[in-house]
């Protein structure tokens, strides 16, 4: 009796152990080859990592033309960021006197140190610019209407959370450009009405830039912002899949009809398809519920295609290209690190990076104005533009209409000759106080280059709505307007402010301190 | 109201409240009360020390001192009140390099983006005798030390 259960027991023991390779490979990949829509279909469902994507995806949202990625590629920056931020923090003490020489032993010490910081520099660089130009890409191609219009403000929350992360990373070196940065955007806070000062206090723990401030931004770097952007992104993520997927055009509209359509399918009538061709190998399900005014009971299946591989393919593609390029830039182009914090001596001209230099070009003519007012102004308009332009014309198709393309254009130019007739008359008259040196405050903020832009372009914005009667192209006018502006005082900020904040064209050289 | 949404908005509303006190809490925390920074009262030397109608500037307590032989001894601080940049002394006063901020010898704005003029800081004697420059004082501009 003894002797027969141990045998069976063995014998068990043995199977067991000779199909444990199999039996792990099975248990943990789950699947053979995917041949069959069934298997492609299974598997984003099963896997935890492919679940975040559907089973399958209208063929408008591969098109590269349309999404040109940007979504993608800042996601994978932020991956990246993620990466190499976590292994530099095994090297980084966010101490005043150990901060800056722990960059150096990054850059000569560490094995792949430099690297490192290049690449982590670079992909915070690269993620604010692909998060702006995502944001263009979903505003022109009206990707922000009903019902998307809570995910269009979780995404303006998302591209500030950037500039944040931004913030607080470039001021951890305790460079010249971290302790200036920090003085100057902690006096920028100071300038909000009511609770400025007290802000300021909070941020700085303490009415000094030192020790305090600099593991304030550090907690805010490593720990809150990255938890708040994930969390953000997270549900960023889950609303693009309940708003049921990228933007396209409504179906009626869509070239795709006639380019899906093989000819056996069109209908000798013309435009319509035949839904449900005979193919014993298609299976059908209800995969997810979404929201929308036009539920796809019967086009549907013929314009999507699975997720895997056809999305699961284009996302790995753009991994790699992403992180090869960004690879490249930093195996060729150095960090910037300046010289070690000096709290006596600003650096001339002491410059943010490139993508806070608009708003410093903004804060030199009112810290108020461009500190404060004009920032503000410009959260509640993106944050509203959902609320505000909602018809559904135009939607999932870029720039709308071609009176809408004109009409950005037009934005773009006049925008850009207001602004430099401003600069040089500012600069010949040398704002207001030239004329008028007992000024009140009010009046230099009011009167400046900054402000008169933001009041041209609520002007034109108003006249090109009541010229086209169209909200959409109006607001085309003034998005454009914005971004031109926004792009303009950012170049003028890199490449024509010298030292004490002087203008100098590109071909004048500075003079020497 | 019936009885049940009466006693779920209670629970709710003790739930919020709870969780809004605790966060305050932790907020508050985050405010210090102890503050490990050094004095903005500076003992910076003798009269004697300064020479007559000559400004001396102090670049670590980003100050400048005046002797003026007819008013007596002012101190300025250095530190521009657009956004916190380190002013330089110049033939017409002081100017700021991050934004260019202009101000006159009395600290009043020129030109630029800054919106208050230079604050002027209270000057005292010490019982040693050395002039004491309290930065977290302001005093109204043309208030001196007379010697």
């Amino acid at each position: 009796m003894g002797n027969r259960k141990s045998h069976g027991m063995m014998q068990e023991f043995w199977r067991n152990a000779r199909a444990l390779p199999g039996n792990v490979w099975r248990s943990t990949i789950r699947h053979g080859p995917l041949d069959t829509d069934l298997d492609r279909a299974e598997v984003m469902n099963q896997n935890f990592f492919l679940h975040i994507l559907p089973v399958s995806v209208h063929r408008n949202t591969l098109r590269f033309s349309y999404s040109l990625g940007l979504g993608a590629i800042a996601f994978i920056l932020f991956l990246i960021l993620i990466g190499t931020g976590i292994i530099l923090m095994f090297y980084y003490v966010p101490a005043v006197d150990q901060a800056y020489p722990r960059m150096k032993d990054l850059e000569f010490v560490v094995s792949n140190g430099k690297l490192l910081r290049n690449l982590h520099r670079w992909a915070a660089h690269g993620m604010v610019a692909v998060v702006f130009l995502h944001m263009c890409r979903v505003f022109y191609t009206g990707s922000f209407r009903p019902p998307r219009e809570f995910n269009w403000v979780v995404g303006v929350v998302l591209f500030f959370l950037t500039l944040g992360l931004s913030f607080t990373g470039y001021l951890l070196p305790w460079d010249q450009l971290a302790f200036w940065a920090i003085t100057v955007g902690t006096n920028i806070v100071a300038y909000l009405p009511g609770v400025g000062k007290q802000l300021r206090f909070l941020l700085l723990g303490g009415n000094e830039v030192g020790q305090e401030a600099l593991i304030r931004f550090y907690v805010l770097h490593i720990a809150i912002l990255p938890v708040l952007a994930l969390i953000v992104l997270g549900v960023h993520f889950w609303r693009i899949r309940k708003d049921g997927g990228l933007s396209r055009p409504e179906e009626a509209e869509s070239p795709l009809v006639s380019m899906t359509a093989t000819p056996a399918s069109r209908d000798p009538a013309g435009g319509s398809l035949q839904i449900f061709p005979a193919d014993p190998r298609k299976t059908y399900g209800l995969m997810e519920l979404v929201k929308g005014r036009t539920p796809m009971v019967d086009r549907g299946p013929e314009d999507t295609l699975t997720a895997w591989p056809h999305l699961v393919f284009r996302l790995f593609t753009l991994s790699l290209l992403t992180l090869v390029i960004f690879l490249i830039v930093s195996l060729f182009f150095d960090a910037p690190l300046k010289e070690l914090a000096n709290p006596n001596f600003p650096e001339n001209p002491a410059k943010a990076p490139w993508y806070f230099l608009g708003l410093q070009e903004l804060v030199s003519y009112s810290a108020f104005m461009g500190g404060v007012f004009i920032p503000t102004l410009t959260v509640v308009a993106l944050m509203l533009i959902p609320y505000i332009d909602r018809g559904p014309a135009g939607t999932g198709v870029w720039f709308h209409s071609r009176r809408a393309r004109k009409i950005a254009l037009l934005s773009a130019i006049l925008t850009t000759a207001v602004i430099w007739l401003l600069l040089f008359a500012n600069m010949r008259t040398g704002g207001v106080r030239r004329f008028y040196p007992d000024s009140p405050q009010w009046l230099i903020d009011l009167l400046n280059p900054g402000t008169l832009t933001v009041l041209y372009l609520v002007v034109f914005f108003f006249i090109a709505g009541y010229l086209t009667d169209s909200l959409r192209e109006a607001s085309i006018g003034l998005f454009t307007g914005f971004l031109i502006g926004f792009t303009l005082f950012t170049v003028i900020g890199v490449f024509l402010r010298g030292p004490n904040w002087e203008f100098y064209w590109f071909w004048q050289s500075w003079p020497a301190p | 109201m019936n009885r049940r949404h009466f006693l779920s908005k209670l629970g709710w509303t003790s739930f919020w409240t709870a969780v809004v006190g605790m966060v305050a809490g932790l907020a508050r925390s985050m405010y210090p009360n102890v503050l490990y920074e050094p004095s903005r009262k500076y003992k910076v030397g003798y009269p004697a020390d300064f020479a007559r109608d000559v400004v001396t500037p102090l670049p670590g307590e980003k100050l400048f001192i005046y002797n003026d032989s007819k008013q007596g001894f002012y101190a300025i601080s250095g530190i521009c009140t657009h956004l916190g940049c380190v002013v330089s002394k110049t033939q017409e006063g002081f100017f700021c390099p991050c934004h260019g901020s202009r101000f006159d010898h009395s600290g009043k704005v020129k030109a630029g983006p800054a919106p208050r003029p230079l604050p002027w800081y209270r000057v005292s004697l010490a019982l040693d005798g050395q002039l004491v420059v309290d930065a977290g004082e302001e005093v109204k501009p043309g208030t001196t030390l007379p010697i």
